[in-house]
Formats: structure tokens, sequence, C-alpha cells
């Protein structure tokens, strides 16, 4: 196997005496499709958190590309070329949405400070702008405001700004939660189709897209991963049945 | 509204603005001159409060900062002026760029409440220094100066003052306006509308906040300096908390979430302020009454009407909305009318001349009041009988327009047609439901 693009050793996080992340260890190689699985309370969202740079890790290291990132600012780690969506939908809902990826767009060209020139007038920032738009098929809700838009389009929005830094590593968390099964066939064929070339984690509750869509699962059960493995290793690992896919039988 | 009918909308106003020395007399111009400072300040504050939704409490820390700036400059090289009398408010808003960008870099820190704590703290401390640091602020008596002639004017007069003033506001609201539409510019609202999700975009968000911090502080140091030029003296009555209060009800009156809003809400109170202030003693209370009508009926400010009533008219047409129109301002006008009438009476009635009348006349238990140049007797009903029945009146009026309203909505909820209008007059809020494997 080739230098893993992200390498978690013995990642702990405690809230007070609270034990959240009890060593996590886990590889993510290059250009894969990574699903992380598990029951409510496994973690999944406190593991994104301390990746994206949300929380400081208690113990253990990560790295990414080579370099440790573990207790960085997320606006360090975004710029190193790890990008995220959130479980709730977070956009900027009282502007357009095509403001809202122009914001996402505008980084990447280094503009924070600049107010010696109009937006309006940068051709490179709008074409990259329309070109995500056209990528997650939104062109034609450019004018809306994100807030009122369908909450699947909202989510179609955060994926368009989650790569609009052309990132190397795509944390999407439930990208489909709430939404109908069409939205989510379309949604699992959209994020198929965008991240292509890239690494992607992901952490989602059904189970349908986690099977069809990742190369590689990781099951997280009580803070640390209890299998990894292709959809079918997983399907057949007694333990990860028993932990998690056999309460799931019973729900 | 299209971008030609705003365009020609400003370009009258400029217009009318330029003329008022021509059309105004002299009183009514130095109020043209408050007038234009405090639209300025207000506009400098909204880019703050309005478009990076941080609430300073505090930002007469940055007015009177960029009007002490201006008056030791105009003091210095032995009274010549550090700069020529219409560059000075450059001082200004350099200090206050200073200022701003060390204090933002504190406030900053937090967010929400704690941020309007740290403003408030921050002016609080300058506010309680300043009589104590008789060198820099002059002490009771204040730091006065003069205005010097310069490029061939003498600025002796309103006028020349006047265009002064002018000058700056246009340039400085301007340059404001035209900051929105740089990449800071979109980023501020960025920050107001979600400032997390722009530190996951990699932003520097505090360092985006100190930015607008100084900016808006530099835009408040220019509106300080130009009423240093206007007074040619300062006091530290300037960095007294009511200027920070006043700034933040004129933004709101305004309307925040428009550009000219809190501009049009500064010039309009301080107009009335101006003409209130000899017709009334409770100008305050007036001032805070609006305050709080508009906010629980207008939460979009005044600027906000015009955005209304329109959408409005396109609902239901001009010819169905205007009785709900003349409904409308029908009873505001007798519910202010009440509201003042009952307010006048008894400001008169608990007033230490009314004291002092009783004592002069002990043979009557309650001596008349003059209002409106007519005698009223606060003992008898008839007299409070005026302001019941201009309540009484603008209440029906309110319910009659409550109803019409209701008939207008149901009339057109009826036909399928207007769907679309009613979904782009109501903010669609999608319940963010979660399903879980």
């Amino acid at each position: 196997m080739t230098e893993p693009v992200l390498r978690i050793r013995g990642l702990r996080k405690s809230f007070g005496p609270t034990e959240i992340m009890r060593g996590v260890d886990l590889d993510l190689v290059n250009a894969e499709r990574h699903a992380l699985i598990g029951p409510n309370g496994a973690g999944k969202s406190t593991l994104f958190h301390l990746l994206s740079g949300h929380l400081a890790p208690s113990a253990g290291e990560i790295v990414f590309d080579g370099r440790s990132i573990g207790g960085r600012t997320p606006q360090a780690i975004n710029r190193l070329g790890l990008a995220r969506s959130f479980q709730i939908t977070n956009v900027f809902p009282k502007l357009s949405v095509f403001e809202n990826i122009r914001l996402a767009v505008m980084r990447v060209h280094g503009l924070q400070y600049s107010f010696w020139k109009f937006i309006d007038n940068d051709r490179v920032i709008r074409r990259e702008t329309e070109r995500l738009l056209e990528l997650v098929r939104l062109t034609a809700r450019a004018a809306t405001l994100a807030g009122e838009m369908a909450y699947s389009e909202q989510r179609s929005l955060e994926i368009a700004m989650t790569l609009a830094s052309d990132p190397r590593l795509i944390l999407l968390d439930e990208p489909m939660a709430g939404m109908a099964t069409e939205e989510t066939h379309y949604t699992a064929q959209l994020i198929r189709e965008v991240t292509k070339g890239r690494t992607l984690m992901i952490v989602e509750h059904d189970m349908d897209v986690v099977f069809s869509l990742s190369d590689r699962i990781s099951v997280l059960v009580y803070g640390q991963v209890i299998a990894t493995g292709t959809p079918d290793e997983i399907r057949n690992d007694a333990r990860v049945k028993e932990a998690y896919l056999g309460e799931e039988a019973h729900a | 509204m299209t971008m030609k009918t705003t365009l020609s909308i400003v370009a009258a106003g400029v217009a009318l603005l330029l003329a008022a020395p021509v059309l105004l007399s002299q009183g009514l111009l130095n109020a043209a001159v408050q007038m234009l400072i405090a639209a300025l300040f207000a506009s400098a504050y909204n880019v703050l409060c309005g478009q990076a939704g941080m609430l300073s409490f505090g930002h007469a820390a940055y007015f009177g900062v960029g009007a002490f700036a201006t008056v030791h400059a105009m003091n210095a090289v032995g009274g010549a002026g550090l700069l020529p009398t219409p560059l000075l408010p450059l001082v200004g808003a350099g200090l206050g760029l200073v200022f701003g960008g060390v204090a933002g870099w504190f406030a900053t820190k937090r967010t929400g409440t704690y941020f309007a704590m740290i403003t408030l703290a921050i002016a609080e401390l300058v506010h309680s220094l300043a009589p104590h640091l008789k060198g820099l602020f002059g002490g009771e008596a204040g730091v006065s100066s003069m205005r010097m002639p310069a490029w061939g004017f003498d600025f002796g007069s309103t006028t020349q003052v006047y265009y002064l003033v002018l000058g700056w506001t246009l340039l400085c609201v301007g340059l404001l306006y035209l900051y929105t539409r740089t990449p800071l510019g979109r980023l501020t609202c960025g920050l107001r509308e979600n400032s997390q999700r722009l530190r996951f975009l990699g932003y520097d968000v505090h360092g985006l906040g100190v930015a607008v911090f100084a900016i808006s502080a530099m835009f408040s140091g220019v509106a300080g300096a130009l009423q240093v030029l206007s007074n040619e003296s300062a006091n530290y009555v300037v960095f007294d908390p009511a200027l920070s209060a006043s700034v933040i009800l004129n933004c709101f009156i305004g309307g925040v979430s428009v550009f000219l809003g809190p501009a049009l809400g500064a010039a309009l109170m301080t107009f009335f302020g101006y003409a209130m202030s000899d017709l009334t003693r409770s100008w305050l209370l007036y001032q805070g009454i609006l305050f709080v009508l508009v906010m629980l009926f207008m939460p979009a400010g005044l600027a906000g009407l015009p955005g209304t009533l329109g959408r409005l008219r396109r609902r239901f047409g001009l010819a169905r909305l205007l009785p709900l129109v003349l409904l409308s301002v029908g009873a505001a006008s007798l519910l202010s009318l009440g509201g003042t009438f009952a307010v006048e009476l008894l400001q008169r009635v608990f007033s230490q001349d009314y004291r002092a009348a009783v004592q002069m006349n002990p043979g009557v238990a309650w001596p008349d009041v003059t209002l409106l140049s007519r005698a009223w007797s606060p003992g008898s009903p008839a007299t409070w009988a005026v302001p019941a029945a201009l309540f009484a009146v603008g209440l029906a009026l309110v319910w009659f327009a409550r109803r019409l309203h209701r008939a207008l909505e149901e009339g057109e909820s009826a036909p399928p047609s207007v769907a679309s209008a009613s979904a782009s007059a109501t903010v669609v809020n999608v319940p963010v439901t979660r399903s879980l494997a």
C-alpha cells in the first residue's frame, strides 16, 4: 500500500472524565471513498471535529499529507487541503446561492482582505463559481437565497462549497440525513461524480448508500475502530454484526 | 427597485443636498450639518452592526477619538493646523482606524453578547478616563480651535462648512457603498450569516472581524472630525454613552438591512431632535417610543417600508391596497396624536412650573395648563376625553385595517395563480429532519 493520505494513531478525546475517543487507529489511502459507520454516540462526529480542527485531541496523532494536524485551527487545516461539510446544514442562509459558493471560491484565490477591487469584475472567481454551480446542478438557483432552497439542494450547495478549496481530502458528515429516497440516490450519484480523484471520508446512516458508495468501510464503536475492510468483509464480519448491524436489524 | 430608479433617486437626493444652502435658513442649515454628520456616523456604524452583525455598544469612543485627534491637529503647529482645513478629517480617520484596530482586536475575540460587553467596557473606559486627562481632553471646558482659511475658502460661513461636511459625507458614504462590492465587503456579510462556516472555508475570522471593526471605526472617526470642524471645539461629552445608544437607535429605526437605511434614520431622528427640542421636553421619550414601535411592527425599519409596500402592491394591486394604506396612515396619525397629547398634558401637570402655579393659586385645585395655545383643565374629564377619543378612533381604524388585510389575504389565497407570489413574500423555513438508520 502507498503512503496513506491520512494516518490516525492512538487518537483520544475526553470531555472531563468522559472518554469519547478511546484510541482510534485508521488509515485513508489516496482517492478512496471511505465510509465511517457506527451506532449513535460512537464518536463519528467527534472524529470529524478532531480531524477538521473544531476540537483538539487529548492524545494521539493525526497526520495528513505528511504533516501533523492534531490541534491546529480549522482555517489552517482547510488550507492544507482538508475540507468538510456539516451534519446540520451549514451555509449562509440569507445570501444567494451564487454568493455562498463565491465566498468559498474567494478564499482559494487569497481574497480575504481585498478592499481595492470589485468582486463582480473578477472573471476568474466568477468562472470558477459558475463551474461549481454547474457541477452540483444549481445553476438555475444561482439567485435564490440559500436558506429558501429545499433541503437536498442546500446539501448540494454544501458539497459545492466543500469542493471550492480543491481539497485532497473531503469529510462529509451525513450528507443524506433527512432526505427522501430519490434525493438520496441523486446525492449519492453527485458525490460519486464530484469526488472523483479525491479522498473521501463519509459518515452516513443509510446502509444502502454506505455499501454502494464506499471502497472501504470502518466501524466505530464506543470510540474505537473495531473493523476496517471492503463492504463485503464488513458485511460478513462477526464482530460488526454483533456490535452494529445486529442492533440495526432489531431496531 | 431597478438599478436605474435607485440611481435617479440617489442623484435627485444629491442634487437636493447641493441646493440646500439656497433653500434653507441658517438655522436649518446648521441642523442639516448635524444631520449629515449623524448620517455618516450611522453608515459607519452599520458596517459593523448591519453588515457584519456585530452589535457594538460603544461606538461613541471612535467618534470621540476622531473628534479629539482632529481638534489637536487643528491646534498643531502653533494653531496653523497639521493639514489644510479640508483635509483635517484624514486625521480623524487615521486615529479612528488605529484605535479601532486595537479595540477591535480585543472585542472581536468574542462574539454576540460578550462582544457587545467588551465594546461597552472599552467605551466606558475612555468615557471615565477622559475627564481626568485634562491635557488631552481639556477637562470641563474641552478643547477649542479655529478653522483656518485654506484653498481660497475662509470657512467662516455656515454655507462653506456645510459644503465641507457634505463633501466628506458623500465621499465616505460612497466609499462605504463601494466597500460592499469588494471581496472584504462580501465577507463582512458572511461574518454576519455564519462565521463558523467561514472558518471552515479557511478564512481567518478574527482577522476579518478586526478589519471590519477598524474600517467602521475609521469612518466613525471621520464623522467625529466633521463635528469638530463644525463646532470648532471638542468636549469629553462626546464619549457619553448616549451617543453610542443613539447611533444604535438611528440605525435600527432607519433599517440596518438597507444600505442607506441607517443614514436616513439618523438624518430623520437628528432633524426631529432639532425641531422637537424647541417644542417639547419629552423628545427622548418619543424617541424611545418610536424605537420600540419600529422594532415591534417594522423590524426592517423605515427603509423596509417601500419594499413592503411594493410587495403588497404587486400582490393586491394599487386599487385594493389604497384603502388599507389610508386606514393605516389614519390610524397611525390618530394614535400618535392621542399619544403626544396625553404625554404633553402629563408632562405639564408633573412639571415644576405646574407645582409653582398650584402654590400661587391656592384657591384652585387644578389650575389650567396651556397646550396648543389653549387652556385645558387637568381636573376636567373633558380634557382627558380628547386623547381618549383620539385613541379610541385610532384603535377602531387599526381594527378595520386588520380586517381589511385579512380579507385581502383570504381573497388572494383562493386562486392558484398567486402561489409563486406568496412564496416569494414569505421566507420558507426548511425543517431539518433527520432520519436515523
